[in-house]
């Protein structure tokens, strides 16, 4: 990984982005942005499984609100993502906490996409029985905490020595 | 006391002085900082959209405002808690960088956006709840407040890559405060 990283950081495209110095920061600043789209439409779609919010809509029109933002989002949270790993490929592919996070993002993507497709087939089923309530509304909390621990451990690849000897940056 | 006084007691107080010491405070809080900022940001968004009629304009303005304000303030409260805290352990050299005040400045102007709004849309909402958009002056007080969160996460970003320098002579304080 290390050879991959310092072979990826003399790409041209790599040193592009190395001899920019607003690019990381403006690309991060854009990355900030999309998490803040990601986070509020997953926590108000859950407001909504909790009936803490917007009882007067259905899940289904929560999930057309919120859904198109949420993927739209994410698709800018990729390409930003893949930037700073290209400008910054040492620093983002030698850390414990960017392999830890991109494990969360399948999950949080995945139970993302499961919630819709089964809230959008069967709307309003999961209503009305209190089991299926109460497994809806634990799936909501988890998929929130999910996405809080994602942006966690977006915040500590800054901080991999957090981990300790576990921590995979290099030592400089 | 002088406001460099201030600030050094700030620093040299108990509370700053473990989160430089401790290996994961200052990280955790950094990321609760973030949660926050995302959803101060994300909920206000929701909130300007609609009065733009952008999203959600089928709903009644003050119902869907109602519901989702009190998420933004909970969020600011908790983002500015925690950007209290960092502030603490470096106070003097924040004061004096520039997209720190930058930043603050705009901070003070969402406010401002938000008591203008209240005095002025805000008070005629009986009278377009329903609508698809807000008047003239809800629709700019959702552009001002859409721009001015963008800003505040930009210059927030920028904060942690200067190079904030202390002003005693000859010893320039390099904190990175992204990646050290």
């Amino acid at each position: 990984m290390l050879d991959f990283a310092h072979w990826l950081a003399q790409t041209r495209i790599s040193l592009a982005i190395q001899t920019r110095l607003w690019v990381i920061p403006t690309v991060q600043s854009v990355h900030i942005v999309a998490i803040g789209i990601v986070m509020s439409s997953v926590f108000m779609m859950d407001l909504r499984v909790f009936g803490w919010a917007a009882t007067d809509q259905t899940m289904r029109q929560m999930t057309r609100r919120f859904a198109p933002w949420l993927w739209g989002a994410l698709c800018v949270l990729f390409v930003t993502g893949a930037l700073m790993v290209v400008g910054e490929p040492v620093r983002e592919l030698l850390s414990l906490s960017f392999w830890l996070k991109m494990s969360l993002i399948v999950v949080g993507a995945a139970t993302a996409a499961g919630f819709q497709m089964t809230l959008g087939r069967n709307d309003g089923d999961w209503e009305h029985s209190s089991a299926n309530r109460r497994t809806t509304k634990c799936l909501a909390m988890v998929t929130f905490l999910v996405w809080c621990g994602i942006v966690i451990l977006g915040r500590l690849i800054a901080y991999d020595h957090v981990w300790g000897r576990w921590s995979l940056a290099p030592i400089t | 006391m002088n406001i460099t006084g201030f600030l050094q007691s700030i620093e040299s107080s108990g509370i700053a002085a473990w989160l430089r010491g401790s290996l994961y405070a200052f990280p955790l809080i950094e990321s609760l900082h973030v949660i926050g900022l995302t959803m101060v940001f994300g909920t206000a968004a929701i909130i300007d959209l609609r009065l733009l009629g952008l999203a959600s304009a089928r709903r009644p303005f003050a119902a869907l405002a109602s519901e989702t304000i009190r998420w933004t303030w909970g969020a600011f409260a908790l983002t500015a808690t925690t950007g209290a805290l960092m502030f603490s352990t470096n106070a003097l050299a924040y004061y004096q960088n520039l997209q720190f005040r930058f930043k603050m400045s705009l901070l003070v102007l969402a406010g401002i956006n938000v008591l203008i709004f209240t005095l002025t849309a805000g008070r005629s909402v009986d009278r377009w709840n329903a609508d698809e958009a807000a008047p003239l002056a809800g629709k700019l007080a959702a552009v001002f407040s859409l721009l001015i969160w963008i800003g505040v996460i930009f210059l927030g970003r920028w904060v942690g890559f200067t190079k904030v320098i202390d002003l005693t002579p000859d010893i320039d304080i390099l904190i990175n405060l992204d990646r050290f």
